[in-house]
């Protein structure tokens, strides 16, 4: 260790905006979330599958898109994921998992997990009664019928509300803590995370069209996946720009495998699908092969951002430097 | 209370009733006569820690694990000066570091302390604690102590509070699938007693007190050590000062340094995570927002 000179009268206080790397024998100066990334991870995929395959059924049922009914039908459904499998896999990863009900003893606007509770409970009455009354309709006399898609209309916009949240709090889940990496962009990774649910979304809906045999929706849902990709882009190289100038993107490297993944998944579509636009033949395999690259991109971003942000929390110098002066919000 | 010069020091008129070495029964406000203050319910208590008399004698460590029942986290020598215990944990809740600074020539060092830094860490039970504001089951809360303590019986062992510390003290016990971290002995305090460490502390580096009494203490004491050669010496966790910035805006369990923070593994400007919260959603939602627009452009476009 160099010797430490005297400091001078005036320096009553630590020096501030210069980090000059020191750390405790290399130690952590935080924990980093016990979540298991695998599982929030999948969680935070379906939620943001499942709460905009819910918006985008409700924005096709309202602006009464031609030849919607499949499209609307598909999306209630494939909502149903988030209350179901994603809430087993939210209850799966607590540590003491048959508490899991304490999660609803109280609302807290300051903690993202509380808010993103009652987001999820929430989505899954509307969407569970939407998707309910669709279901019923098909088995019942045609009056009953007409009353029930009625209700499906009505309870479809709050779940669609629902639905824009249970797509985005999951970012603002993983910022609102001290992990420098999830810290340092909260603005940049909540729109990475809104658009890329709306892209997994589009794409998944839009495959099910082309096979459903409904060509122009499922190019109108190619087009939306494409346009929440560039929004996608943008915001990532916000993101990385940030990290940068904070000297914390060192840690991105430890989950650079799923990091190219989704990055594959990012701008591969964009190919696929202008080739899918030339090539008559194959035009619909390269446009199912741009949507599957759109949902493992999508999932790969999330558990990608869990692991980086992991080790960043693990790498003291990162955190010191991330904890300067000059980085408090103004 | 009535404080007076009793043998020397400043002691507590009531240490006159007690004249015997040995109690049966623990005394009443007992922390009146081992830390001078009485503790009574809607006060705010905390730690003053003054690295500048720490021993390293690790009694803040030990009697913090015999007083809570907590198991030992390492038996194994980390190799790193004294510090075997390594970072405070589920089971640690006192950790003393050592930091050994070596000149090349003894004649260039220091004269204070041989250059060995030593610092009893502990939760800082923050004025706006992170910990707490991300507890989605209210596990977490703040006392009639003003101190912040997981309550066993609520908490589900979600792990949202580990990475919202902003000193990587909350941490979860895989054995019993709860978050852990110092209560300022709750238990104590409600006994009128004062927190074990503070009170087996021999250097009374950790000082127990209410934190207005311990502010005030403690600048005089920073006076002092600037009046005498320690111009290095600062508070950490002081109202709005280093360790409490970002919205935290003081740590009931505040320290007296004499290096730079990073020096003791401890950040010079936390945040307070909760201030992201309204930013990051209302992005999302924009963009989630803005492309439902788009996607309303699509659908109603006849083909």
């Amino acid at each position: 260790m160099n010797f430490i000179p005297l400091p001078s009268p005036s320096a009553a206080r630590p020096v501030s905006d210069a980090y000059d790397g020191t750390t405790y024998y290399g130690r952590p100066a935080l924990k980093p979330a016990p979540f298991e990334n695998s599982v929030v991870g999948s969680y935070i995929f379906l939620a943001g599958l499942c709460g905009v395959a819910q918006v985008i059924a409700t924005v096709a049922d309202v602006a009464r898109a031609p030849r919607r009914e499949g499209l609307v039908r598909r999306g209630r459904l494939l909502s149903m994921l988030a209350p179901t499998l994603g809430s087993v896999l939210l209850v799966y990863d607590l540590h003491t998992p048959k508490r899991f009900y304490n999660m609803l003893r109280i609302a807290r606007p300051t903690s993202p997990m509380s808010i993103g509770t009652w987001i999820l409970m929430g989505f899954s009455i509307f969407s569970g009664a939407t998707a309910a009354a669709q279901v019923a309709a098909d088995w019942v006399r045609p009056g009953w019928a007409r009353l029930l898609h009625g209700i499906a209309r009505t309870t479809q916009v709050p779940a669609a509300v629902a639905g824009a949240g249970l797509g985005t709090y999951t970012a603002s889940l993983l910022s609102s803590t001290s992990t420098p990496l999830w810290a340092a962009a909260p603005k940049s990774l909540a729109v990475q995370f809104g658009s890329s649910s709306m892209a997994s979304g589009a794409a998944a809906l839009a495959m099910a069209e082309r096979h459903a045999g409904s060509r122009s929706l499922a190019r109108k849902l190619d087009t939306l996946a494409l346009a929440a990709l560039a929004v996608e882009l943008g915001a990532s190289v916000v993101s990385e720009a940030t990290y940068r100038t904070r000297g914390i993107s060192a840690a991105e490297d430890a989950a650079a495998d799923t990091r190219t993944i989704a990055q594959i998944g990012t701008i591969a579509p964009f190919a696929l699908q202008m080739l899918a636009g030339k090539g008559k033949r194959s035009a619909g395999i390269l446009s199912d092969l741009a949507s599957l690259a759109i949902l493992a991109g999508s999932f790969c971003l999330r558990t990608g951002v869990m692991e980086a942000g992991d080790e960043s929390a693990r790498r003291p110098q990162d955190y010191f430097r991330f904890a300067k002066p000059g980085n408090l919000p103004k | 209370m009535g404080a007076a010069m009793i043998a020397g020091l400043p002691l507590s008129n009531r240490v006159r009733d007690y004249p015997e070495s040995e109690f049966r029964h623990p005394l009443p406000h007992e922390a009146e006569l081992t830390a001078g203050v009485r503790i009574e319910p809607g006060r705010s208590y905390g730690f003053f820690t003054d690295t500048t008399v720490c021993i390293g004698c690790k009694a803040c460590e030990v009697a913090c694990k015999e007083w809570n029942n907590l198991p030992a986290d390492n038996l194994g020598l980390t190799g790193d000066s004294y510090d075997n215990t390594g970072h405070l944990s589920a089971n640690t809740w006192r950790h003393v570091a050592f930091i050994e600074q070596m000149a090349d020539r003894p004649t260039e060092m220091r004269p204070f302390q041989s250059n060995w830094l030593m610092m009893s860490d502990v939760c800082k039970h923050c004025h706006n604690p992170p910990c707490m504001e991300a507890c989605p089951t209210g596990a977490l809360f703040k006392t009639e102590f003003d101190t912040v303590v997981v309550q066993q019986d609520i908490c589900n062992g979600c792990g949202y509070c580990v990475p919202a510390c902003p000193f990587g003290v909350v941490d979860l016990n895989p054995l019993d699938g709860k978050a852990h971290k110092c209560t300022l002995c709750y238990d104590r305090l409600k006994g009128g007693l004062e927190p074990a460490c503070a009170k087996s502390c021999p250097t009374d580096s950790i000082q127990f007190g209410e934190v207005a009494d311990l502010q005030q203490r403690a600048a005089k004491r920073l006076e002092h050590l600037h009046a005498v050669g320690v111009p290095s010496a600062y508070l950490y966790g002081a109202p709005d000062g280093p360790g409490a910035t970002g919205g935290l805006k003081y740590l009931n369990a505040f320290f007296l340094l004499t290096d730079r923070p990073e020096v003791y593994n401890l950040p010079e400007a936390p945040t307070r995570p909760s201030d992201r919260v309204a930013p990051s959603l209302l992005s999302g939602l924009a963009a989630v927002a803005g492309l439902a627009v788009a996607a309303v452009a699509l659908f109603s476009r006849r083909d």
